[in-house]
């Protein structure tokens, strides 16, 4: 994957969480994807249950399956780290 | 720090991961999806007793049971000791690292002060490995850590010393020796066969199949049982936290169980336990659902009779459908 597509896969995943928690108050634009998303300062201000429902439309969106917590932990760290996970499981 | 030299892995639970590491270590290669096949790590139980301040589940085997199991269908012998003294066993757990031995250990989760607080809660039944000590800290492999981390000597001694419901009295294991040869094929049978016949034939009306239906018909009567509203929704989110969070929750080790087939799948080279693969990854998927549907009626406190019965519902279904499918599995390997 080039870093176009990558970038692209991050902007793609951002919408993606922006509509599965219907976020309509923040600036798309405005949102860091390095920055951490279960953060207390962090705009989307998710908690475990956002959570899930990420992991579910990831799967659904994505076709791709995070079937373990502890994994859940590293792959929702932040956007990059999720849009990063989604791409090296594609490309398996 | 004196460290072992001990590679740490995370993993999707405590037991099944450290029982792994410790085997690694030792020179068996395993995966910790196939330690919880063998050890027949899938389970369903429904408890209501005076043990426990409020009904529960678990979706896996009594803890302790992973490391017996893969003793019995292995032939792995494990040296493994509790103690009713804390200086007995912390001289022992010393003894042994001064050895240069890892040593798996049974502690309360809470004390794991290198992971986030908000993962932290008191259950007795935590495992992790101990690869070294200074004066102050010891050195700990704890599966659900990026990496390994200190902690204090008096928080592990707490740790492992706390009282309570399956107090781990400092309970202290390691793999002695490992059989040169040893029959995979037959494990994997038998890891299959017991699990399927705990979840099928038990007849206990609490455990297996028959305890997801307990705990469907039961959950609706949940309301009468909590104190206010604010305890029915802690209580509700909770069938989430067992789901997901906990151990690796009904979700994950469907999952678990899923990729244990799948190598088991591999190795017998039966196509067919593929395919039970990919139905019971499906299987994972619906157990998810449950999970996201009571956090989220639990956190809204929308916890009327109705959406009670959507949840009752929603169970009752996983039951007909593992039903079907252990069925089918116990019958493959009859």
């Amino acid at each position: 994957m080039t870093d176009t597509t990558l970038i692209q896969l991050k902007e793609e995943v951002k919408a993606v969480i922006i509509k599965t928690l219907n976020i309509n108050k923040i600036n798309p634009e405005s949102i860091d994807t390095s920055a951490p998303l279960f953060a207390p300062d962090n705009p989307f201000g998710l908690d475990s249950v956002d959570a899930i429902d990420i992991i579910m439309t990831v799967q659904k969106h994505f076709d791709v399956r995070i079937a373990d917590q502890n994994l859940a932990r590293d792959v929702l760290e932040s956007i990059d780290t999720l849009a990063e996970f989604i791409h090296r499981e594609k490309s398996k | 720090m004196k460290e072992i030299v001990f590679e740490h892995k995370m993993a999707a639970h405590c037991e099944s991961g450290t029982v792994t590491a410790q085997l690694n270590h030792a020179g068996l290669e395993i995966t910790e999806p196939m330690v919880f096949g063998i050890a027949s790590g899938i389970f369903f139980g429904y408890f209501e007793s005076s043990n426990f301040p409020f009904p529960m589940f678990i979706v896996r085997n009594r803890p302790g049971s992973m490391r017996k199991n893969i003793a019995k269908r292995l032939g792995v012998k494990f040296y493994s000791k509790d103690f009713r003294k804390p200086q007995k066993g912390i001289d022992e757990l010393d003894r042994l690292l001064a050895e240069g031995r890892p040593v798996a250990t049974q502690v309360d989760f809470y004390y794991m002060e290198f992971l986030p607080e908000f993962m932290r809660t008191h259950v007795n039944v935590h495992f992790v490995n101990i690869i070294g000590k200074n004066e102050n800290t010891y050195l700990v492999s704890d599966s659900y850590a990026r990496q390994k981390a200190e902690l204090a000597v008096e928080t592990l001694n707490k740790a492992r010393f706390v009282g309570g419901y399956m107090a781990p009295k400092g309970f202290l294991f390691y793999p002695k020796y490992i059989p040169e040869n040893i029959d995979f094929d037959k494990a994997i049978i038998k890891g299959i066969k017991k699990a399927a016949h705990d979840m099928i034939k038990l007849p206990v009306p609490f455990i297996g199949i028959k305890g997801m239906r307990k705990f469907a018909k039961k959950v609706t009567g949940w309301p009468e049982l909590a104190r206010d509203i604010d305890h029915l929704s802690h209580e509700i989110m909770k069938i989430n936290v067992l789901l997901e969070d906990q151990g690796t929750g009904g979700a994950g080790f469907r999952f678990l169980y899923a990729t244990f087939l799948q190598q088991a799948s591999q190795k017998l080279k039966d196509s067919q336990l593929e395919g039970m693969s990919k139905r019971m990854m499906l299987i994972g998927d619906d157990w998810r659902n449950i999970s996201y549907f009571a956090a989220k009626i639990g956190k809204n406190r929308d916890l009327g009779k109705e959406r009670l019965e959507e949840l009752s519902q929603m169970i009752y279904n996983m039951a007909d459908q593992e039903q079907v499918f252990f069925t089918e599995l116990y019958k493959m390997v009859k």
